[in-house]
């Protein structure tokens, strides 16, 4: 027992622990309020935006893409998230490492072989699907000192809350002290019923 | 080996470890060297059906910028990109943009308004913009004489800036 919670010390001293209870800042565009979440360390600033259904379905559609591609995306959870690594080594961006949790269990990200095969299921044209991947959060980066990197992540739609844990290995090696970072009560916002 | 060699060893070998320094100067901040693999194929036409093929620029630098209208950064990035085409005017360095995936429509329009002088080549399904593999969008590479990848830049950048504009003036300065 003593053994263990000693454990459970030393990995936390081995780790960077840095949990926020974000906090929202309303931005405001014309009329568009657009909530922002900010964790910012001294390793790192992460911004994060839940995006509606129908701003990201504008979004697609304003480039051309087809009805059946729009549904998709309406069916989905949107957030945009940008990272700038403020430190003086590599901190590695793997989306694959986070963890999205409600109260009833985890929330598998859609990540880009899900949406691969979702468009070639659709038969959506190849220049749509370049943007579409471009639009995302990469799968894998080495950010280096002064590097940002944005671009969404998305969930299943859900209307219950849920937390992100990112977990960010360091050093090139990825052998550096682990950053974590965690906004909790996180929301898939909806969009306003029209009248 | 003495001591004074192996300091010299050390010295010469951190230097050369570190990167930040090349022949045309020290390395502006956001550039990263590259380790000189052969520049992917790059063959595409403009709006007006001009084609280009990278492998006809050896023999001078060329700056490789691949851009799209619905990026905010590029938004950002985009005149100053004119004002660095407009500072290495009578130099060797040639700048080659590529829109990744757009129609004419959007090009037009973008350029038209944000960087009228600048014209683009047009990566209509977005294929050679994936063979490059840039670190997002938008993203620059630099290209030797030689047809390899030299340089590429962190994220958007101010590229008229002196820094910027000294260094490219120096690569392109044979």
């Amino acid at each position: 027992m003593m053994r263990s919670s000693v454990s459970i010390l030393l990995i936390h001293f081995y780790l960077i622990i840095v949990t926020f209870f974000a906090t929202g800042v309303s931005l405001v565009a014309g009329d568009d309020k657009q909530e922002e979440l900010v964790v910012e360390t001294d390793a790192l600033k992460f911004r994060l935006v839940p995006r509606t259904p129908a701003q990201m379905a504008a979004f697609y559609e304003g480039r051309g893409f087809p009805g059946a591609a729009l549904k998709e995306v309406k069916k989905t959870c949107f957030m945009t998230a940008v990272i700038r690594n403020k430190s003086q080594t590599v901190i590695w961006l793997e989306p694959e490492r986070w963890r999205f949790l409600t109260d009833k269990g985890e929330l598998q990200r859609l990540d880009r072989s899900y949406w691969r095969s979702k468009w070639r299921q659709l038969n959506i044209p190849q220049a749509k699907r370049s943007t579409f991947g471009w639009t995302l959060l990469p799968e894998t980066r080495d950010l280096r000192p002064d590097e940002p990197v944005g671009g969404n992540i998305v969930l299943p739609l859900t209307d219950q809350p849920f937390s992100l844990e990112a977990r960010f290995a360091t050093g090139s090696d990825k052998r550096g002290k682990e950053i974590i970072v965690r906004f909790d009560t996180l929301r898939c916002p909806q969009d306003p019923i029209q009248p | 080996m003495n001591a004074t060699s192996r300091l010299i060893l050390i010295i010469v070998s951190m230097l050369l470890l570190s990167g930040t320094h090349t022949k045309a100067g020290p390395l502006p901040q956001g550039l990263i060297a590259l380790d000189g693999r052969a520049a992917p194929a790059l063959t595409l036409s403009d709006m007006d059906g001009r084609s280009f093929d990278l492998k006809d620029s050896r023999g001078h630098w060329v700056f490789v910028h691949f851009w799209a209208s619905w990026c905010g950064p590029c938004r950002r990035e985009m005149p100053t990109i004119q004002r660095l085409a407009a500072a290495m005017e009578n130099t060797a360095l040639e700048i080659v943009l590529v829109n990744t995936a757009e129609t004419d429509d959007e090009v037009f329009t973008f350029l038209g308004i944000v960087a009228p002088d600048l014209e683009s080549l047009m990566d209509r399904d977005g294929l050679v913009t994936e063979r490059w593999q840039p670190r997002g969008l938008p993203s620059s590479f630099l290209v030797d004489p030689a047809g390899r990848l030299r340089y590429v830049a962190l994220g958007g950048r101010v590229w008229d800036s002196p820094d910027y504009v000294a260094f490219l003036r120096r690569l392109a300065t044979p």
